[in-house]
């Protein structure tokens, strides 16, 4: 056993973070929707988990969760989860998947509208009859208002489809636990940002972050996140080995990393003030991007409550 | 990054299951009561007999050499097990990893293999009456004697010293705060010793007066003046994974499951999604501490980090042990729960209380100004 990254692992999140920081400012945030997108393409992030007859890399969710927490931890825009975690379970062998041209919107159990449908080339819709593909063309996309203005919501309509085989599940288990490891991402970001505030914003002659109730919260925020963390990379690891409680494992991560990342915004907001209460700062992106990746693929409650079935079911059995 | 156990780990896991499954005793009476006591000694006498009470120690003082990871595995079955909590807690998990650490040869060889088969029982002596959260304010002093020193002060709070042979401490030998104490380990024999009844009427605790206590050079641990470096070695011990295991709460909240599955407040989905969230945080406690285990193992410092810890086991013991008092309404009384509901009171007290653990994760993990 040896549950820490091992430093391939590592060295790929130090990649996607780099090119991130780079090519994802702050400031792109406001003025395109896709920022980064090309650059991470060109490093074969679309295809890290395709097989290889795909053109893919053909790794494992475990070898991907800390650069997917990079993506996170930068608010990256667009559907890098549906185009680079659930794609590769769906439609494996569209063309060009790898080379991160096709872009994915997916509409799957548990979700109610299709995030960033208005860049995706084709959509996958989980029905009653299986998945479809739609694509773009043939797809009539409303507008939902959402509380994230980097992740705009669509319901789809279509007459035209194709059918895919397989089942959703793969694929939604994974972008489950993809989504997760983003929010332990902006969890992470939102408790460096308010650290760093609070030691150069001065009240009282002092930097707020020596008053022991700013201290407090944001202990709290690191204790959060330092015990999600682990359930999320737990549930990818349940995922990779198909282990017989991935299920419950998956909603447990979702679940405390949804919870995390609230607590990461809600503090960040107090913490910053007035000033965290705008449209101006940055801040506002990662504090959305907390309650709409923790709405997406299942809410908290919905996936609490499916742990509370399991475990008080009589599923018990630890991992391993 | 795997969560694979090696076949030599899995067949550990098997040894002491099975052991246990023969030799674990029913519940003892409390530790803290003369009968107790004596019974818990003879339970961990026997458990060293197996060579089982101290697995990662070296074999030399009974240990078998075990990894950090064959120690975790063998906690989740000890308290999996039911078997008793410890009565040497503190001289194994506080006091033994200073003196491996900061001893000389012949102090291991002394202290140590006694430690292990419960022949001497040692008690934490830091706390004073005017030293609790702010332990650099003590004021206990040792005074050069010949061949040795004399102890003047009052220690107070320290857990088991009612009954326990033996006793660590800080004592101030010059200076001032930090700087200038001593690090003693002394028997309990000269010491005035007044126990103190907890919550649960029992004497859980003890003060201790010191008038002039008379101890030899080779009870200094370390350099004299060096004591609160030495100290500061164990704190995170025992605010991290030695003292606290995953495995006591993993036992904790399986129990808590079963209970809350079988009452009738079961149909209660608010007290049923606690259950299952208690039960959660247990395994993310688990996972996080094989992660930290690896660190050790790799040479890294855990330092600060284990206050985190700290917040998060003391924080979920206490969650656990409110459900299972609301659980169990009026008849917690006849269960051991009422006895784990009132320690885990306690958990946010001692090991430094968790407003200050969370001073120091927000100074020394965050970096935030003093
Ligand atoms: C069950 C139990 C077993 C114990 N066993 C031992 C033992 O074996 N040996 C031993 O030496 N000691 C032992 N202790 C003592 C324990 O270490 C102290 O209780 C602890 O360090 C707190 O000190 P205090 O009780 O004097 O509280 P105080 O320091 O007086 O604190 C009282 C309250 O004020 C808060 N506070 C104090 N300073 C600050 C600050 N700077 N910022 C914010 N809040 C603050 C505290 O968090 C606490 O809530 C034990 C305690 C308990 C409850």
């Amino acid at each position: 056993m040896n549950f820490a990254f091992t430093d391939e692992q590592l060295a790929l999140a130090a990649t996607v973070r780099d090119v991130l920081r780079a090519h994802c400012p702050p400031a792109a945030l406001r003025s395109e929707r896709r920022p980064g997108w090309e650059q991470l393409a060109a490093l074969g992030f679309f295809g890290l988990l395709l097989p290889p007859e795909s053109d893919g890399l053909g790794l494992g969710l475990a070898d991907v969760v800390p650069a997917l927490e990079e993506t996170g931890r930068a608010c990256l825009p667009g559907p890098v989860v549906e185009t680079a975690v659930a794609a590769p379970y769906l439609v494996a062998g569209a063309p060009k998947l790898a080379s991160g041209t096709v872009c994915v919107s997916v509409l799957l159990p548990g979700q109610v509208y299709a995030p960033d449908a208005d860049l995706a080339n084709v959509i996958v819709v989980a029905g009653a009859d299986g998945l479809r593909l739609v694509a773009r063309e043939s797809a009539r996309l409303t507008p939902r208002p959402g509380a994230d203005p980097c992740r705009p919501l669509f319901e789809v309509a279509f007459e035209e489809s194709e059918r895919l085989g397989g089942s959703a599940g793969p694929a939604l288990r994974r972008a489950t636990v993809a989504t997760a490891a983003q929010l332990i991402g902006v969890a992470r970001e939102l408790l460096a940002v308010s650290v760093a505030y609070a030691k150069v914003r001065t009240q009282f002659g002092a930097a707020i972050g020596s008053f022991q109730a700013v201290k407090h919260q944001l202990a709290d925020v690191a204790v959060a996140v330092e015990f999600a963390a682990p359930l999320v990379y737990r549930a990818a690891l349940a995922v990779d080995g198909d282990a017989a409680t991935v299920e419950r494992d998956v909603s447990a991560a979702k679940a405390a990393a949804g919870e995390a990342a609230t607590l990461a915004a809600r503090v960040a907001l107090q913490v910053h003030g007035a000033i965290g209460y705008t449209e101006e700062l940055d801040l506002r992106f990662w504090i959305a991007r907390a309650w709409s990746l923790s709405a997406a693929y299942g809410t908290t409650a919905a996936h609490r409550e499916r742990v509370r079935a399991a475990v008080l079911g009589g599923d018990v059995r630890r991992y391993p | 990054m795997d969560l694979d156990f090696s076949p030599a780990e899995r067949e550990f896991r098997a040894e002491v299951r099975d052991w246990l499954s023969t030799h674990a005793p029913g519940p003892l009476p409390s530790m803290d009561t003369p009968e107790g006591f004596a019974a818990h000694r003879a339970w961990e006498a026997r458990l060293a007999g197996a060579r089982l009470s101290v697995v990662s120690w070296p074999e030399e003082y009974g240990g078998r050499g075990a990894s950090l990871i064959d120690w975790l595995i063998f906690e989740e079955e000890y308290w999996a097990a039911g078997a008793p909590a410890r009565v040497t807690q503190n001289g194994i998990f506080l006091l033994a990893p200073c003196l491996m650490r900061f001893g000389t040869p012949e102090q291991r060889e002394r202290w140590l293999p006694r430690m292990a088969r419960g022949d001497d029982v040692w008690a934490q002596a830091w706390s004073e009456p005017e030293a609790g959260s702010d332990l650099a304010a003590l004021i206990s002093r040792a005074e050069p004697a010949p061949g040795g020193w004399r102890l003047y002060g009052h220690k107070t709070w320290s857990s088991r010293a009612a009954y326990a042979s033996h006793g660590f401490g800080l004592f101030r030998t010059s200076g001032t705060r930090h700087k200038g104490l001593t690090y003693f380990m002394f028997p309990m024999d000269d010491v005035a010793v007044r126990p103190i009844a907890q919550l649960d009427g029992l004497p859980g605790f003890a003060e201790l007066h010191f008038d002039g206590v008379f101890v030899d050079d080779s009870t200094v641990l370390g350099e004299v003046g060096e004591g609160w470096r030495i100290a500061m070695a164990t704190t995170s011990s025992e605010r991290g994974l030695t003292l606290r295991s995953p495995g006591r709460f993993l036992a904790t909240a399986d129990r808590l499951v079963t209970l809350a599955r079988r009452s009738s407040a079961a149909g209660a989905p608010a007290l049923a999604d606690r259950a299952a969230r208690c039960w959660t945080e247990a395994e993310a406690y688990r996972l996080h501490t094989f992660g930290t285990a690896r660190k050790i193992m790799a040479g890294e410092e855990v330092g600060a980090a284990a206050s985190m810890g700290k917040v998060f086991w003391s924080e979920l013991d206490l969650r656990m042990h409110t459900l299972a008092m609301e659980l169990l309404g009026e008849r917690a009384g006849e269960t051991p729960w009422l006895d784990g509901f009132l320690f885990s009171l306690a958990g946010p007290i001692y090991a430094g209380t968790n407003e200050i653990q969370r001073n120091i994760i927000a100074e020394r993990v965050l970096g935030l100004p003093r």
